[in-house]
């Protein structure tokens, strides 16, 4: 079961396809969280920034704005583009999960940090989607990295590790907002 | 004044590497005052470590023990009725500002106050500065301490990135 807002009337199932790719694949995911963030960036622009090829930002951008994820901010040549936010729940045997472009950040970032690729290859998507709710507790101070180690059963030292890598997400889309 | 600086298993962590930028500021902002570090049993043990050095060159926290600006400290006098007693506060404390039921708490949650206490009470200390990321145990010391008797002795450091970016000598000047 899927609730999810479609802004720009893309079929839903159509767009959950892009929004997989989103966390499987971290450079299409940076790619969408640098649109987010901008009221209008080129492809160019992503190049320089991101060190993306540039037929793969091309083809990137298409796919997201395929999807609906993507729009054009300026319909002339530069196309200048920004993203839309995303909010996708899905429910599974009664297990709740939200995929937020904050989380698409969180996945996006395994590239540029080894602790949160670390925390992929350990614990999955779903598993870094949790240690991003504690990352929110512990940024507003409710939880430490000894009750998550505890919740979780990870070493402490692991859940500070996390923690610390989410800290950044968490602050930049608290901004964003 | 003798001040006492306690640091937690986040500041750490939040070093990085050996080579980093920020465990080299740490170091020589502490070393340049002349002052050292001191960890609580249950961090030294969080970070990997126990009573034979831990054995990775990896490790730039196990460098700083063996350079001597970080010091592992005694054990927490679970029998001195203050540090015990502060630790239990410290218990239910950390459980309400969590929203966690109180047996969730562990020892290694309150170790920090402990150690703060016992190093004021035994005279080691007259002030302590809490370094720490655990903003639930950081509150806590700043609250109860005093209340256990040791007002204004008590200085609770959050230590984000810019906190370790801005780092200075000036931060360990009063040891």
């Amino acid at each position: 079961m899927s609730r999810s807002e479609t802004p720009l009337g893309t079929p839903p199932i159509e767009r959950l396809r892009t929004l997989v790719a989103l966390l499987e694949n971290p450079m299409l995911a940076r790619i969408y969280v640098r649109l987010l963030r901008s009221d209008g960036a080129t492809v160019s622009d992503l190049v320089t920034e991101l060190d993306v090829p540039q037929g793969t930002a091309y083809d990137y951008v298409g796919d997201l704005e395929e999807a609906g994820l993507v729009r054009k901010t300026r319909n002339e040549r530069p196309y200048e583009f920004t993203a839309e936010p995303i909010s996708l729940t899905l429910t599974t045997d009664g297990e709740t999960r939200t995929i937020t472009a904050e989380l698409v950040d969180a996945v996006g970032r395994r590239e540029t940090d080894a602790d949160v690729d670390r925390y992929l290859e350990r614990h999955g998507v779903d598993g870094l989607a949790t240690a991003l709710e504690y990352a929110h507790e512990y940024v507003d101070g409710t939880v430490n990295h000894r009750i998550m180690a505890r919740e979780l059963d990870l070493s402490p030292l692991e859940a500070e590790v996390v923690l610390q890598a989410l800290e950044p997400v968490v602050l930049q889309h608290r901004d964003d907002e | 004044m003798t001040w006492a600086y306690v640091a937690d298993t986040g500041v750490f962590v939040r070093c990085g590497g050996p080579g980093g930028e920020k465990y080299r500021r740490l170091r020589s902002a502490v070393r340049g005052a002349g002052a050292s570090l001191l960890v609580p049993r249950r961090v030294y043990l969080e970070l990997g470590g126990s009573d034979e050095p831990y054995p990775s060159s990896e490790s730039p926290w196990q460098a700083g023990i063996d350079d001597g600006w970080i010091v592992v400290a005694d054990e927490l006098e679970y029998a001195n009725p203050l540090v015990s007693g502060i630790m239990d506060a410290a218990r239910r404390f950390i459980a309400n500002e969590t929203g966690r039921p109180e047996d969730r708490i562990e020892k290694a949650d309150t170790a920090l106050v402990g150690l703060t206490a016992q190093l004021l009470d035994d005279g080691d200390a007259e002030r302590v500065v809490l370094l720490t990321t655990d903003k639930p145990a950081g509150r806590a010391a700043e609250t109860l301490v005093p209340e256990y008797g040791f007002p204004d002795q008590i200085e609770y450091r959050y230590v984000s990135e810019a906190y370790l970016e801005r780092l200075t000598a000036a931060e360990f000047s009063a040891c």
